[in-house]
């Protein structure tokens, strides 16, 4: 367990407000590297809105960011984005009219300062290089010069991963991979996830507990806007608070 | 799509066949049809900078017809008025919109979808006012005329009066620019256009400025749209303040829907079919705009990707494209 | 002076509820189906262009009145159901379809009824006295004639089915299916309702202005600041700011050129759309 290595991510008292409800009420966390924190909770327990709050969609209302020693708070996406924290959505967000190459060429371009108007793309032969090894990881090569709208849905889901992950980021966003998945393709997905994303460092959300439990080291659980309990997944399967909030109305 | 070089070798040698039909066509035609196809010259240059603008970053622009006229009077205005030569007013019809453009587009990008339209649409209404009200310095609805001096550029001189010396030139600058926005349609800068294009999140959470960009695409289109208004009044030799009406951006729209958008080709094409199609049914009807309108309500409903949408889809079935 | 700005201030009113009328069309029709109608300023022309045709035929204003919006609501439903609904979900495309659509009119219009300005002679020729200058009847009766028309209206929104759907359907569009609804159709209704409106300010306005192809071309923009600065899908809104935009453009139009106030307008509306794009009186 990597508990003692350096912590990426950091948390401090964050709040987010809208009008007079409170989403996110006083949330501590800490991510350390390699680490994949799940973050669990009901419906509108503010998973999603903690992630907006980390990548800057959102602003918080109160609370500090912090990654590694850096603080972020408040910072816009774009920026985040090149402190080194990429970001998947719920609802699949992908360059959909273009090819899967294009889709990976534009994530790994960004990393780039200067965008001379004056030469061709393909003419950048480290972006060349490095768009096909994420190809090769991400396992598209075949399906490269797909226009992105023609894949399956789980294809798409995972090259939105592939996205995120040709930022070259620190730390990895995963906001519910395997929404509007069937299980079976739910675990192809998880199966592709630790060979694409191992050692990566992760926040994930997630609702299907089984994808949680295969793949996380530490879990969060969020209630009203709050952590409820964190630990191992051994440990918050056993813990009686969270069975009574999350299975309840989960699986009543 | 963009890493194949072999396309590129078939574009240059067609550009340079189709460069070399129109450099014979002023010894085959009349001098009306000499103007004519000035005319059409310049209106390309305006539908690929507005391709740039909606066809290939996404963003519905109203204001191109601001910078149009703003070109347009900078170089009636700086020749008749200041005694200016025409190098440096032609320069400067690039400059000032670019100038405008920045401004406009500071306000507009932070706004999105219908709002954007809707803004350009008011600073080209603005100025369009202005230019109608100050009549002492724009000549109003009646305009100003003007002579331009020669061109000069080093040992090279081209006279503007003649109606074949402003043929080729205007042709040789549009040549030019169609080049350049190809070349940066193409380039690093051109694939983050298109990102936002596709998906303005995406692009935003990817790393890209977005903003930052529509305002550089905002700007670039600006400026060429600004360079097409001073061609414009360099061949008619006259500038009106009904070159900023916002419904002159409206033929962009025309162009660029009926060829393609998104295609440079297309709205070069889409310029040369609805011209030729106005020319010919003006003996007809008096009222052009009906067939134009119709035209563009048909093509958004069948082909909505335009004529060069439409063609690729008929030769390339069941091979991708982008 | 006093005169003046007296008369200024009825114009202001009564242009300002025409004006709320041909907002309230297109805010509606924004409001619901959330597309631009660029062809909105070409339906209140084709609604005076049929009205006089109507007059001419009959001698008769009011019946113009009554079968200019059935004619133009009529051509509201085959453009709703021909055009707009096959591409409602792309409102960029929208814009573009209703631009083109806008001209087609326009043209045909220019075609068929010609170039040049006509007048519709107001049916109430009686003036009366305001303070030394006289002000013609016809315009109050105008003014009633709009407010009855928004009180209708309001009453229609509140009180019946159809209403209460449209409410609905705004407020929560999936919700609106999900309670069996007929979306669609109410859609369809509301575009015809819009494009009625707009006929009947057309023919409102007719006795004031005159009556050509190009009429809607600028009354479409105002309608547009009308409506953003009332707030887009806000009704109620749309029925202030155009009043309100009228009576500042009419009153400041004896104070500085006409040209400039529209400018000083215009800029307001830049600023709304920026700082508050939900309108003034949005929340």
């Amino acid at each position: 367990m990597p508990e003692k290595n350096e912590i990426i991510l950091e948390l401090k008292e964050v709040n987010k407000s809208f009008g007079g409800l409170l989403a996110v009420n006083k949330v501590n966390l800490s991510v350390s590297k390699g680490e994949l924190r799940a973050l669990i909770g009901p419906n509108g327990a503010g998973k999603t809105t903690l992630l907006n709050l980390i990548n800057g969609t959102l602003s918080v209302s109160g609370g500090h960011i912090f990654f590694k020693t850096k603080e972020i708070t408040n910072l816009s996406p774009h920026r985040i984005s090149h402190i080194g924290i990429a970001r998947t959505l719920q609802i699949t967000s992908l360059f959909s009219g273009l090819t899967v190459y294009e889709n990976i060429w534009t994530a790994v371009q960004s990393r780039k300062k200067f965008f001379n108007p004056f030469i061709r793309a393909f003419k950048w032969q480290d972006v060349k290089e490095k768009t096909e090894s994420m190809l090769d990881l991400t396992g598209f090569k075949d399906k490269a010069h797909l226009v992105c709208s023609e894949l399956s849905y789980g294809d798409q889901r995972i090259l939105e991963m592939g996205i995120a992950l040709s930022t070259e980021p620190t730390l990895l966003l995963l906001d519910e991979p395997t929404a509007g998945l069937n299980s079976q393709e739910s675990m192809v997905l998880v199966k592709k996830m630790r060979g694409m994303l191992s050692g990566q460092t992760i926040v994930l959300v997630e609702h299907d507990m089984g994808v949680v439990m295969e793949l996380a080291d530490n879990i969060s659980v969020l209630h009203y806007g709050s952590i409820l309990a964190e630990g191992p997944p051994d440990e918050i399967k056993e813990n009686e608070e969270v069975k009574k909030v999350y299975l309840g109305s989960e699986h009543a | 799509m963009f890493i194949q070089k072999g396309k590129s070798f078939g574009f240059i040698l067609i550009f340079i066949l189709i460069l070399l039909l129109l450099t014979a066509l002023p010894f085959f035609v009349d001098l009306f049809y000499q103007t004519f196809l000035t005319e059409l010259f310049v209106w390309i240059l305006f539908a690929i900078s507005f391709d740039l603008i909606f066809g290939y970053t996404g963003l519905l622009s109203f204001g191109q017809a601001l910078f149009f006229g703003l070109g347009g009077y900078t170089v009636t205005i700086l020749i008749r008025k200041f005694g200016l030569n025409t190098e440096l007013s032609l320069f400067l019809s690039i400059i000032i919109p670019i100038l405008f453009a920045w401004f406009v587009g500071f306000f507009s990008v932070k706004l999105t979808g219908i709002h954007f339209v809707i803004i350009t649409i008011i600073f080209a209404i603005i100025g369009n006012i202005i230019g109608d009200t100050w009549t002492s310095f724009t000549g109003g609805a009646d305009g100003l005329t003007f002579s331009p001096p020669p061109f000069r550029l080093g040992l090279f001189q081209i006279d503007l009066t003649d109606i074949k010396g402003n043929y080729y030139f205007v042709l040789a600058i549009v040549a030019i620019s169609f080049l350049f926005l190809r070349r940066m349609i193409q380039s690093p800068l051109g694939k983050i256009f298109i990102s936002i294009r596709e998906n303005e999140e995406r692009a935003r959470l990817i790393g890209y400025n977005v903003q930052r960009y529509k305002l550089i695409a905002f700007i670039i289109a600006g400026g060429l749209s600004g360079l097409a208004g001073g061609l414009y009044s360099l061949t008619l030799k006259y500038a009106s303040a009904g070159y900023l009406h916002w419904s002159v951006s409206g033929h962009a729209v025309v162009y660029t829907i009926v060829g393609g958008m998104g295609t440079l080709v297309g709205p070069a094409i889409g310029v040369g079919i609805v011209m030729s199609l106005e020319h010919y049914l003006i003996n007809f009807l008096q009222a052009t705009d009906l067939v134009v309108g119709i035209a563009l309500v048909f093509m958004v409903l069948v082909a909505p990707k335009g004529l060069v949408g439409l063609i690729q889809s008929i030769f390339k079935k069941g091979e991708t494209s982008a | 002076m006093v005169s003046n700005l007296a008369v200024a201030i009825l114009n202001g009113i009564v242009w300002g509820l025409i004006m709320a009328l041909i907002a309230l069309g297109l805010n509606m029709i924004f409001g619901l189906l959330h597309i631009i109608n660029m062809a909105h300023g070409a339906l209140y022309m084709l609604g005076a262009v049929v009205a006089w045709y109507v007059i001419e035929l009959t001698g008769n204003f009011w019946i113009g009145l009554m079968v200019a919006p059935l004619c133009v609501g009529f051509i509201g439903l085959i453009i709703e159901r021909g055009l707009i609904r096959t591409i409602e979900d792309k409102p960029i495309i929208t814009i573009i379809c209703t631009f083109g659509l806008m001209l087609a009119v326009q043209q045909l219009v220019l075609m068929i009824f010609g170039g040049s300005p006509r007048r519709i002679s107001p049916p109430i020729a009686y003036r009366f006295p305001l303070f030394e200058l006289q002000y013609p009847a016809m315009r109050i009766m105008i003014a009633l004639i709009s407010i009855a028309m928004m009180i209708g209206l309001w009453i229609f929104l509140r009180k019946t089915k159809y209403g209460l759907w449209m409410r609905a359907v705004v407020q929560d569009r999936e919700m609106a299916v999900a309670l069996g609804i007929p979306v669609t159709k109410v859609y369809m209704w509301t575009f015809v309702l819009g494009s009625a409106l707009a006929a009947f300010s057309g023919v409102l306005a007719a006795p004031i202005v005159s009556v050509e192809f190009m009429m809607g071309r600028e009354v479409l923009i105002m309608a547009f600041i009308i409506v953003i600065v009332g707030g887009m899908g806000n009704l109620e809104g749309s029925v202030i700011a155009a009043i309100m935009i009228s009576l500042i453009q009419g009153v400041g139009a004896l104070f500085v050129p006409p040209s400039i106030a529209t400018v000083f307008a215009l800029a307001f509306m830049i600023i709304v759309l920026l700082f508050r794009p939900q309108g003034l009186f949005g929340e």
